[in-house]
């Protein structure tokens, strides 16, 4: 058992400057957490408030139910994987595993077991003799996980570990990151500021801005029910369009842009939710796949627009538009007769639109 | 290339105009009395003698002296960078109250010329009771700002997370400084072992003032004694000269190879 519980824990530096403010979730026994957010956000500051390499101004940590806050990082029984690796360049892969080990006085023989161990689990078993220096950014982030893994931690950190690696080499690192949480059994927390990761690896996903956790859930929940603006700008690649207008009731209640470029009526059960919000300003969230162009649904809202930048990625293609000069991307499938410059005529079902409150930003509706 | 070529018969030339004294010295330390003070001066010895080397000797407790200088630059130099790096690595890594004043403070110091301090040293060192004894050459060198200053800029460069996966592994404040830290500065370590033991072993007005038994002379010392009773003995001189040289070539050539760059590399990326 080794849960991670955080009660209204706020990190306030020496001027001032607050960095993280109540922050409260509990990960679960052998839960793989991801802590995500622009860069910024305070989710590393989180992370090192867990490891104990940054004290708690407020509030309460606990780690298997026990109260951390004024322990030291190596009574916590944990393990991090640092972003630059910050492997000791003087000793081998080997020593660099083993130091922690030989910290805490463990038998050699018993090292040399968990190191071949470990070794073996990440494939380093034929650079165990090597210094760091000779070793390829993948291997040395290998290592690190090494080091980690060797201690058997009860919960492993990983502060953006990945973020270092080419593109290809992450998405390879990411799959064996998430094999070794469930060959392992451990509990991890990682922190990311790449969705993808997030998304990909995370059984639940705490999303952070400007200090504050604005939703922790699992994936497909952040994606189908952001509570708010932010969480669903910021989950789903390419990122939600957004465009503010008003709630009318003239005949029936009605969604109308700033300059009218876009209007469209609501479906009975958004109905239930918008009573409260006639002549209020909100803001309206479609993602780029929920615009197609074919008329899929017969209450789609038809809308011609001016292309302004084509994208082919292969599979699918992305098209940039404008609505009332904000900027707007499409993910459809592959065109070949178009242009830049040219018309198109594009579709927006009104039953998979967010709304949002302009003043808060918090979600109107759930909308499943 | 034509610029290469010039680069290089500058740099031969500047290298052979250094080494002529040096050669001079080798020379005349092996010629007869009075063959040394020619003009132009006579670079091989002829004939060759090994006598002056064997009135140095007689003359002069040169082992005794040798030994002095050995024991005192040796113990400076160990106790001398055990302080300094210590000192340097709390001034860079470690967050306290007054850091910055107290650094400045000592960084401040170093505008007061050592000749200024010596009266007050000695006075100190006097009623302490430590005048002619190692103590005396010892203590003044425990640490100094420029040693401080030179590793608190090395160890900033010493990335943190490397200090915080230390910790993270169990390790304490001084294994992290032992085990981690000390290794790694191993370059800036020689450099200053070098100064450190070079400076002490030819020091002179400091050793003439706080040493007054023959005993307890360093070999600067003796040797300006030999030349205050022997004016004339320019080869005498260049004997004593060279035993009083040889071992901090020797030392400098075997610290030389620890002049390595790189040793951080692959250990975070940046």
């Amino acid at each position: 058992m080794s849960e991670v519980l955080l009660k209204n824990v706020t990190k306030i530096y020496d001027g001032g400057n607050k960095v993280v403010t109540d922050a409260n979730f509990k990960v679960e026994d052998k839960e793989f957490v991801v802590l995500v957010g622009p860069s910024g956000c305070g989710k590393t500051t989180t992370l090192r408030m867990i490891a104990g390499l940054e004290e708690i101004s407020s509030g309460e940590i606990f780690i298997d139910g026990k109260l951390v806050n004024n322990l030291p990082p190596k009574d916590r029984d944990i393990a991090m994987v640092f972003q630059n690796y910050a492997l000791y360049p003087h000793m081998t892969v080997f020593e660099n595993m083993a130091f922690g080990l030989k910290l805490k006085k463990v038998d050699k023989k018993e090292i040399d077991i968990r190191v071949k161990e470990a070794a073996k689990i990440l494939s380093l078993e034929e650079y165990l003799n090597r210094k760091p220096k000779a070793l390829s950014g993948g291997q040395r982030q290998r290592v690190a996980v090494g080091r980690a893994i060797v201690r058997k931690p009860k919960v492993f950190l990983f502060d953006e570990p990945l973020s270092n690696l080419d593109a290809k080499l992450r998405v390879q690192m990411r799959t064996e990151i998430s094999k070794l949480h469930k060959q392992l059994g451990a509990t991890m927390i990682y922190v990311t500021h790449d969705q993808t990761e997030a998304m990909t690896m995370g059984d639940r996903i705490v999303i952070m801005k400007d200090g504050i956790v604005n939703q922790v859930d699992t994936p497909l929940n952040l994606y189908n029910k952001p509570v708010n603006q932010f969480v669903a700008g910021f989950i789903g690649s390419p990122a939600m369009n957004f465009l503010s207008g008003t709630i009318s009731d003239k005949s029936d209640l009605t969604f109308t842009s700033d300059k009218s470029e876009l209007t469209f009526n609501f479906s009975s059960e958004q109905k239930n939710y918008l009573k409260e919000y006639i002549s209020q300003e909100v803001v309206i969230g479609i993602r780029p796949e929920d615009i197609s162009i074919e008329k899929t649904n017969s209450k789609s809202i038809e809308q011609e627009c001016v292309l302004n930048v084509i994208e082919p990625m292969g599979n699918e293609t992305f098209i940039y538009f404008e609505i009332e000069k904000v900027q707007f991307i499409a993910r459809v499938k592959p065109l070949y007769d178009i242009k830049v410059g040219g018309k198109i005529k594009l579709y927006i079902d009104p039953e998979k639109i967010y709304l949002f409150d302009k003043k808060t930003g918090n979600h109107l509706f759930k909308n499943s | 290339m034509i610029k290469k070529y010039l680069l290089y018969a500058f740099l031969s030339v500047t290298s052979v105009i250094t080494l002529i004294p040096f050669i001079w010295m080798l020379g005349a330390s092996f010629m007869f009395d009075g063959k040394a003070s020619v003009f132009p001066p006579i670079f091989l010895p002829d004939p060759f003698t090994i006598i002056q080397y064997k009135i140095l000797f007689e003359r002069l407790n040169v082992w005794t002296n040798f030994f002095n200088s050995l024991i005192l630059s040796t113990m400076v130099t160990v106790l001398y960078i055990t302080f300094t790096s210590m000192a340097g690595y709390a001034f860079a890594k470690y967050r306290f109250k007054g850091k910055k004043f107290l650094f400045n403070l000592l960084l401040s110091s170093m505008i007061i010329p050592s000749q200024v301090t010596m009266l007050p040293l000695f006075l100190l060192l006097k009623s302490m009771g430590f005048i002619n004894t190692y103590m005396a050459i010892i203590i003044p060198g425990l640490a100094n700002i420029f040693g401080i200053f030179l590793i608190r800029q090395y160890c900033i460069s010493i990335p943190d997370s490397l200090i915080e996966a230390a910790r993270m592994d169990g390790a304490t404040d001084f294994q992290i400084y032992r085990k981690v830290i000390l290794p790694l500065a191993v370059p800036i370590l020689v450099t200053l072992a070098i100064f450190s033991f070079l400076g002490t072993w030819n020091d002179f007005l400091w050793p003439l003032i706080a040493l007054t038994d023959d005993s307890m002379y360093t070999l600067p010392v003796a040797l300006a004694n030999l030349m205050l009773e022997h004016t004339k003995d320019p080869e005498l001189m260049m004997a004593g000269s060279v035993v009083t040289v040889i071992p901090v070539i020797i030392a400098f050539l075997a610290l030389q190879k620890y002049y390595i760059k790189g040793i951080m590399m692959g250990s975070v990326k940046e």
